[in-house]
């Protein structure tokens, strides 16, 4: 159950790009900051977004 | 343990035939909804344990010991091997649009049956295969688009093709999902106050993640969905109050008007301030929807109301006209086979995939999740007692406009409904009417309303749960209006760019602002067009977006043929081809009835002659000011369906374009006259560690 709980959570973290942020920290060797998620979601999120969304 | 095994596969196969025998036998009595839970759920076990597992080991021969781009390529942001289930879940979320929600309600037209014996058996054989050759294909071409792959498998024809073609589905499937939108919220001040209460919450949930929480997304989508449910109980409010409910009472034509107006802003607003955050809620709150439906459907097992087949199998259907073969496999395509999943599977997903033995499980299993969510959908229309689906789904045009001319015409079809029964039903969902609700939307928020409520509340709740229902809907729609219009733009700039270079420029304002518009135009134009329809729009506009979606199914089977062939000659060549046939069958067939049918109510161009002869005989009659407005608006019409048949025309000639260059390739490497090269990256080992998951 505790299983199946810690993988909801990631694909939840997974879906609301919180673990594609993380990744991102740790391949940069940074630290959280509010500067550093807005460079970050604006790059993610214009490349998350050229890409069509299905019917 | 074998044996185990053997009998376990048995007796799913087993229930999965008796299942499917049971529901395509079954006459007379209504039929519970568990019979096609258990022969659909049944089925897919069957498909997945044993065809979908030789597509993976015989025909693809994945390999674990080869490494996926997300290995060779990580780079932390798209490449990026990651756990199969969540993978599952993002390339789950990715596919799953209006598309398996609305075009199973639109078919229950024919009855249940049909609908669901294609969505079962097409996503089986067809939509999972689709899925799954062109994620493996992708996965061994570093992730490469449809397109791309088209290009270098095919030739440079088939690239471009694939690249027009989805712009004009895009198009076109814009304006059907607006339209949707649209005849679930005209007048509805409820729903209408609850969808636009969502954009301020948008708003605030991105300046919230950018200024005052950066990174807590989680938080801020469950913030963004206590203040959405809180926006369906003020919208009962607003609805029955004597001064706002009129503001948030719109036309179907304001409607329209408002979310062209939203579809360019929210295109060329930062994505972080409107798109994203709504993004996030709409993916969640459809995940947690279909969930609870499904817990919803085996807690109540509400009996099917609506017959196996209806009268509407001889093609004179009031939702869509034409007969089953080939409507039903254009109006229910996502669910069954899309040719749109093709871009999801050569996009995001082939990047993220791990081993290559998790294809097979995100390619395959989770269109068959997709297909168990038009199942579910199917369920939830056919509960409505079939007069009352009638009424909803019916255009005024074909059953009158006034409540007693609709159900004196539905109840002479067999299928009996009151004014009273109807009234009944429109005050406890708190809605004015729901006569003509065309779109599917509304008859479904309905089928789920009575199941959630069937749960506990009973008729209490019924209102909150429509409610509920209409606003997932439109939530994740209007997400595609606003996405679709953004990547529209952008392939609208790529094209432009040949021509004219700062055309070509995303960050050149005039540009994105010009894009923009012309792309808002063009599915804009369509919307309008579906809003002043006689017959709702959804007629005309559904089966041209069913038919282009499985154009591009088309494109994408023969990219998947082509590859298979390459792999090993024709012997397996049947795994891709035997989908591709039975689909250009099916769509050339309603292409080619769509334009040149002689029935006014199926054909294009026959509608367009009916027009034109009554306009020439209003004419002859007089020249009144009121009798001029209304030969515009005939002249209007009769250049829609010219153009609607031009469109169809288009789409056929595009494909047709590429099923011959296709032929053309495959019989050059059957007779050995082409070369059988592949354009796969190279060989190398996995160095993958299982923690690493």
């Amino acid at each position: 159950m505790r299983r199946l709980f810690r993988l909801v959570m990631a694909l939840l973290r997974e879906l609301a790009d919180e673990n594609a942020y993380q990744r991102h920290l740790t391949a940069h060797g940074l630290t959280h900051s509010g500067a550093e998620w807005r460079r970050f979601s604006e790059q993610h999120l214009r490349a998350k977004y050229a890409q069509a969304k299905c019917c | 343990m074998r044996i185990l095994r053997y009998f376990f596969w048995a007796a799913v196969a087993g229930a999965a035939g008796i299942g499917l025998g049971g529901i395509a036998l079954h006459r007379g009595e209504h039929i519970n909804s568990l019979w096609l839970v258990v022969a659909a759920a049944c089925s897919y076990a069957t498909a997945y344990r044993f065809y979908g597992k030789f597509i993976a080991a015989r025909v693809m021969a994945l390999n674990d010991e080869r490494a996926t781009p997300a290995e060779r390529l990580r780079n932390g942001h798209d490449f990026e091997p990651t756990n199969k289930w969540i993978v599952f879940g993002h390339h789950f979320a990715a596919i799953a649009g209006p598309g398996p929600l609305v075009g199973p309600v639109l078919a229950a037209q024919f009855g249940y049956l049909p609908g669901t014996l294609w969505i079962v058996i097409g996503a089986c054989l067809g939509g999972a295969v689709q899925d799954f050759v062109i994620l493996f294909a992708s996965m061994r071409r570093d992730g490469k688009s449809l397109g791309q792959m088209a290009r270098e498998e095919i030739g440079k024809v088939g690239g471009l093709i694939a690249l027009v073609t989805v712009l004009l589905i895009m198009i076109i499937l814009l304006a059907v999902v607006g339209l949707v939108v649209v005849n679930a919220l005209k007048g509805s001040p409820w729903g209408t106050f609850t969808i636009a209460a969502t954009m301020p919450i948008a708003i605030f949930m991105g300046l919230y993640l950018r200024y005052w929480r950066p990174g807590k997304v989680l938080e801020c989508s469950a913030m963004g969905f206590v203040l959405v449910m809180a926006s369906i109980f003020a919208g009962r409010w607003v609805g029955q109050s004597a001064s706002l409910a009129p503001v948030f009472t719109l036309t179907a034509m304001s409607l329209a008007i408002a979310i062209i107006l939203y579809g360019f802003l929210a295109s060329a607003l930062p994505v972080w301030l409107l798109l994203a955050p709504r993004d996030y809620l709409s993916t969640f709150v459809k995940l947690g929807v279909v969930t609870m439906l499904a817990v919803g459907i085996v807690f109540v097992r509400p009996e099917l109301q609506l017959p196996a087949f209806t009268r509407f199998t001889d093609g004179t259907g009031p939702i869509f006209a034409g007969k089953i073969f080939p409507f039903c496999f254009i109006t229910i395509a996502c669910g069954a086979i899309s040719g749109f999943h093709s871009l999801i599977s050569s996009g995001t997903t082939p990047k993220m995939i791990a081993r290559e033995w998790h294809a097979w499980p995100v390619g395959y299993g989770s269109m068959l999740l997709e297909s168990f969510v038009a199942i579910m959908a199917m369920i939830a229309a056919c509960v409505l007692q079939p007069g009352v689906y009638f009424a909803v789904n019916s255009p005024a045009g074909i059953v009158g406009a006034t409540p007693e001319a609709a159900v004196a015409t539905i109840s002479g079809w067999g299928f009996p409904v009151t004014v009273g029964d109807m009234a009944v039903l429109a005050h406890n969902v708190g809605e004015q009417t729901l006569f003509s609700r065309t779109g599917g939307a509304p008859s479904l928020a309905l089928g789920m309303a009575h199941i959630f409520a069937s749960s506990g509340g009973g008729q209490a709740v019924i209102g909150f749960w429509y409610h509920f229902a209409i606003m997932f809907e439109a939530l994740f729609i209007l997400t595609i209006i606003d996405a679709g219009t953004r990547v529209g733009r952008f392939m609208l700039q790529d094209l432009l760019g040949h021509v004219a270079p700062p055309l070509g420029r995303t960050s050149w304002m005039p540009g994105v602002i010009a894009t923009s518009a012309a792309v808002v135009a063009a599915w804009g134009y369509f919307l309008v067009q579906g809003v002043r329809d006689p017959l709702g729009g959804i007629n005309s506009l559904w089966p041209l977006f069913g038919i282009s979606n499985q154009l591009l199914a088309s494109i994408a089977l023969c990219v998947a043929t082509t590859i298979l062939l390459k792999m090993h000659g024709a012997k397996y060549m049947w795994i891709t081809c035997a989908p591709l046939v039975w689909l250009v069958g099916a769509t050339f067939t309603a292409a080619w009835q769509k334009i040149f049918s002689p029935v006014p109510a199926i054909g294009f161009l026959a509608q367009a002659d009916k027009l034109e002869a009554a306009l020439r005989a209003g004419t002859a009659a007089g020249t009144f000011p009121a009798q001029a407005a209304a030969q515009t608006a005939t002249q209007t019409l009769i250049f829609n369906a010219r153009l609607d048949a031009a469109v169809c025309g288009v789409f056929m000639v595009l494909v047709a374009v590429i099923l011959v260059d296709s032929v053309r390739v495959w019989a050059g490497i059957l007779w050995g006259s082409r070369d059988r090269k592949l354009h796969e990256a190279p060989f190398v080992v996995s160095r993958l560690q299982a923690e690493e998951l």
